[in-house]
């Protein structure tokens, strides 16, 4: 490895002790520190001196809300998170949701959800790549096949071919694209929302997936009676990108260095990543042949320091790391930027010294990781030792030396918030207006509105078929469908959900809609929601107004989660999501439903059938018109007004639905999203087409049913009414219409071509994605 | 004994998985064969190129992974008249190896796989490719039926087939154009091509019939639960059309 080499001397401790408030203050933000006054003076006290300069960057690192959690973490606990279901919750680096049991093996679903929206805004392809280059490590650390992504994304206006949001919204794809594709993992399910209120903050979220036999876990900890044994940092050589941009500018480099270092973004790397990935696949299989636990954990936020430090006291330990023995891409690296800078494409293990040189040699020789990126290689660079304590070392001296748990533990703040006021005041004249006869143009208007028309110009960029076990690809249905386990029946599907015109006018009940969306989402394909996971892209938590809203969602989150009976098992939150001028994103709760195929012979489509068959909408208790809907911006009725969702009829008619799947009823099937009922049958036509089968459809608005209508439910295609209606007896199944054989839609009155509808709802992002 | 295939992996690939399952569920004797691995390659029979992005695709996509040290193997083979079959990336290496049309010398290729048309983006889309040849005239193809019909998934950056014209005219005239792309019910157009390749290019075989290079994954439409037209019922782990050009290259090796 390089030997350090210090060009000037580097301030050895940041001052605390016996200074005043405002000095501290000015040191702080001279260093690019974004501790506060008290949290250093605690550090110091905590430490009995002045904390080096490494040390006050560690804490700078934990204590971020990004590691630390500390304003949202008490509240995330009210979430549930326990159930049949639920092999590991929340806490580790990815959660664990049961898929099912094939020849006596148990197969789980590794599932991590992460945000990457402020690199994304300011560098939308690296951040957005690096997005999905972080959360996959996420899952592949766990022991998984990482098979498949998801990515809900929220752009600004995007009409302007010329402008800043344009540029966003196409970079942060090709960015994902680039990634996804490389390494080769299918981008199965997503969303996209545009809103003027992202012009300044677009959301690039990214749900990863991996699958496991359940008995080959890998934890993110140093196991049982890892005293001693090596730490192994794994992957790209250590550089000075992903270090905070003001902090790395304070730390005073040659003005050589500086030039060479201008960026403090992180720089993805997807070819080192695919190596990667299948050369810890293969260290997977000789951990297995040799029966030998380990410990094995992604470098995110804080690098090296924030990974070793959590992985060695997960497990009850200490450690020391030697800062020279990693593999840098460059000389004189100041120490606090090795040690903490947020360099791609690293993982660590904890593994006992009898195997080390067998894991180096897969990496470094087998799967030549030096040739393929320069100083890339995995090394050991430390070891894990019983005292609790934190040690760095360089050269001869130690720059950092804390007690571990002290670095890692929890840390709260408590932060004002007051209780939102419901929503559910309706102005009666706009739901009359809503709800009365629309000219037909109003339809078409509908399905070229940029939350609802076709998204193909978008995901067609993704390979979503990549692995071969791709059921249902994007576009093909509301959920991705996966046969994620060669050789089984096992499908897997995700969605995604969460609706910002909702946001808007209430966070609490948002988030209630996000988690209905998304398991609504998972049933239509025919599978089980075993398992939920949320990212929380919210304003500045220290403003009271913002903060309240991450709260209420928070609590619409468990509200419906535990009333679907489906938990939490991993998450992300991402705060700050605020402009200069101070103005936030709508309040977005972003959430993904992991659902359970036994047979994926058992999928369901929402391409229509047959001719001739009938047409139910099925309630899930949000059956309303509201402020949020298309329909409204359509007409240009301003309503803040999102009505709470009746979470025991959406209970029973998701268990009455399930039935009626399961005996084989359901011939196809839509959950009703944005745009509405009638926006929903169009596209189940729309699907039909796609296979060259031409279906149009015969619908009745009646007092029950309102075509335009989008709280949630579906709409069922079924051979045989009696058959669906003794398993449907409630009074929330409408017979509304039926399939017919003609390429028309007829509403009533109204009569629309399929094909000029298609065209419509293809045309708009298909400019845009051009 | 039967054929030993070697499908390759060169730092970058990441289609090998689902391409050696389908090898093994035809009855092939096929293995994984890594870059670290390259010295043993010689000891096979035939070789499978699978799809990914080999060297990160850098200059063009193939271009450098036509120069590693697996690929000597590879074109040595060829030469020696053993079947090489290459997916996607591994068509595109092929072709950049010169060994498919084979109408140049060695690493000096007349035609390359390159950037889509019209807007150079990675495209993802289900299509049709249909037999241009007679079976008989490349070893993969000659179990399968004239003008057959096979779907398979379109996944490539780089896949609009160009040459110049003289060499396209070579390409038609000298019987190297195995697949076109087409619809559902084997009609020809230009809105069946996904990436505007010249002559409707899907694939190419080379003058001596045993090398064949195919832009889309017919291995991605192996099972009844890959094809985009799926009904409830139907038996999903059941063979899908695109194992048919396999089962022909297993019947190849025999």
């Amino acid at each position: 490895m390089q030997p350090y080499r210090r060009t000037r001397p580097l301030p050895k401790n940041f001052e605390v002790i016996a200074k005043s408030e405002h000095e501290i203050r000015s040191a702080a933000s001279a260093a690019g520190l974004a501790l506060r006054v008290d949290e250093l003076r605690r550090i110091a006290d905590h430490l009995g001196r002045n904390p080096t300069l490494v040390e006050a960057y560690a804490f700078d690192a934990q204590w971020s809300e990004h590691c630390s959690y500390k304003s949202s973490r008490h509240h995330l606990k009210n979430l549930p998170t326990t159930g049949p279901t639920v092999v590991v919750g929340p806490g580790e680096d990815a959660g664990i949701v049961h898929l099912g049991e094939w020849k006596g093996e148990r197969y789980g679903v590794v599932v991590a959800h992460e945000s990457h929206n402020h690199p994304s805004q300011v560098v939308p392809f690296e951040g957005a790549a690096t997005g999905v280059g972080g959360i996959v490590r996420d899952v592949l650390c766990m022991g998984a096949q990482v098979v498949a992504i998801a990515d809900p994304l929220r752009f600004g206006r995007v009409e302007d071919a010329d402008s800043h949001q344009r540029y966003i919204a196409t970079s942060v794809v090709d960015g994902i694209a680039a990634y996804g594709n490389a390494i080769g993992v299918p981008n199965i399910a997503g969303d996209v929302y545009f809103d003027g209120q992202f012009d300044n903050n677009c959301l690039v979220n990214v749900v990863a997936l991996g699958v496991i036999n359940e008995s080959e876990i890998i934890h993110s900890a140093a196991p049982p009676g890892s005293e001693g044994w090596d730490i192994v940092l794994v992957g790209k050589a250590t550089d000075a990108s992903g270090f905070g941009g003001a902090a790395f500018s304070s730390l005073a480099l040659d003005a050589q260095d500086a030039e060479a270092n201008k960026s403090a973004v992180q720089v993805p790397d997807p070819f080192l990543k695919n190596v990667i990935m299948r050369a810890s696949y293969r260290v997977f299989e000789y951990l297995r042949e040799h029966k030998i636990t380990a410990g094995f954990k992604d470098l995110g936020a804080g690098g090296i320091m924030g990974c070793t430090a959590e992985i060695c006291s997960s497990g009850g330990y200490g450690a020391v790391i030697d800062l020279d023995d990693v593999s840098t891409s460059q000389e004189n690296l100041p120490p606090a930027v090795i040690a903490i800078g947020e360099t791609q494409e690293r993982l660590t293990w904890i593994v006992p010294p009898g195997v080390t040189s067998e894991i180096l040699r897969i990496y470094n020789q087998e799967f030549s990781l030096p040739q393929i990126a320069r100083g890339a290689c995995a090394t050991v660079i430390g070891c894990v030792s019983k005292a609790k304590r934190y040690v760095m070392r360089t050269g001869d001296e130690i720059v950092m030396d804390v007690d571990i748990d002290f670095l890692t533990g929890t840390i709260r703040d408590e932060l004002p918030f007051k209780e939102l006021a419901a929503s559910d005041t309706p102005e009666p004249s706009a739901i009359d207006r809503l709800r009365a006869d629309h000219p037909a143009e109003v339809l078409t208007k509908i399905l070229a509105h940029r939350d609802v028309c076709s998204r193909a110009p978008l995901y067609k960029q993704y390979d979503g078929v990549v692995r071969g076990c791709t059921v249902l690809e994007r576009g093909a249905a509301d959920a991705g469908v996966i046969a994620p386990v060669r050789g089984t029946p096992l499908g897997m599907a995700v969605s995604v959900a969460g609706n910002p015109r909702y946001g808007k006018i209430d966070a609490r009940r948002a988030a209630e809609h996000a988690v209905l969306e998304a398991v609504c989402k998972v049933v239509a394909v025919g599978a089980t929601p075993i398992g939920l996971t949320d990212c929380l892209n919210f304003g500045n938590p220290k403003k009271e107004d913002q903060y309240s809203e991450l709260v209420a969602a928070v609590d619409g989150l468990g509200r419906g989660a535990r009333a679907l009976g489906v938990p939490f098992v991993s998450g992300n939150v991402s705060l700050y999501n605020e402009a200069a001028a101070g103005n936030a994103i709508p309040a977005s709760p972003i959430v993904a439903c992991i659902g359970a195929l036994a047979d994926i012979s058992n999928v369901i489509t929402p391409a229509f059938k047959g001719s001739g068959y009938a047409l139910y909408y099925v309630d899930a208790g949000a059956n309303h018109n509201n402020g949020g809907s298309v329909l409204a911006e359509v007409l240009g009725i301003q309503l803040s007004y999102l009505p709470p969702i009746d979470f025991d009829v959406a209970a029973a008619q998701l268990t009455a639905l399930r039935a009626a799947m399961d005996a084989g009823l359901i011939r196809a099937c839509k959950a009703v999203g944005n745009g509405g009922a009638v926006s929903t049958i169009v596209q189940m036509a729309f699907a039909a087409g796609k296979n060259g089968k031409r279906f149009g459809a015969r619908v009745e608005r009646s007092r029950k049913f309102s075509t335009l209508d989008e709280g949630g439910g579906f709409i069922v295609e079924v051979a045989s009414r009696e058959a669906f209606e003794s398993f449907i007896p409630t009074v929330a199944a409408h017979h509304i219409g039926a399939v017919t054989g003609d390429a028309l839609l007829i509403v009533n009155d109204q009569r629309f071509n399929i094909d000029d509808l298609h065209a419509s709802w293809s045309a708009p992002l298909a400019e845009v994605y051009a | 004994m039967s054929a030993k295939v070697g499908v390759l992996i060169y730092p970058g690939t990441n289609s090998e998985d689902e391409t050696l399952k389908l090898l093994h569920d035809v009855g092939v004797d096929a293995r994984l064969v890594h870059w670290s691995e390259a010295a043993t390659l010689p000891n096979y029979d035939a070789y499978v190129l699978p799809g990914g992005f080999a060297h990160e695709d850098r200059i063009r996509a193939g271009a450098i992974a036509a120069h590693d040290r697996m690929t000597d193997s590879v074109i040595e083979g060829a030469q020696k008249g053993k079947l090489v079959f290459g997916l996607c990336n591994g068509a595109q290496i092929v072709l950049e190896a010169g060994l498919v049309p084979g109408t140049g010398p060695v690493r000096r290729p007349t035609a390359a796989f390159t950037r889509n048309s019209p807007n150079g983006k990675f495209i993802c889309r289900h299509v049709h490719v249909r037999l241009a040849i007679d079976p008989q005239r490349c070893a993969i193809t000659a179990a399968l039926p004239k003008d057959s019909l096979i779907p398979a998934w379109a996944a490539h950056g780089e896949g609009r087939l160009a040459a110049t014209d003289a060499h396209l005219k070579e390409i038609a005239s000298g019987g190297h154009l195995a697949f076109v792309y087409a619809h559902a019910d084997g009609s020809v157009d230009d809105r069946a091509v996904p990436n505007g390749s010249a002559l409707g290019a899907a694939a190419l075989t080379n003058r001596e019939g045993n090398v064949l290079a195919i832009m889309p994954h017919p291995e991605r439409d192996a099972w009844g639960f890959n094809h985009p037209d799926r009904a409830r019922g139907t038996d999903m782990l059941a063979p899908s059309g695109g194992v048919a050009l396999f089962e022909s290259f297993a019947k190849a090796l025999k």
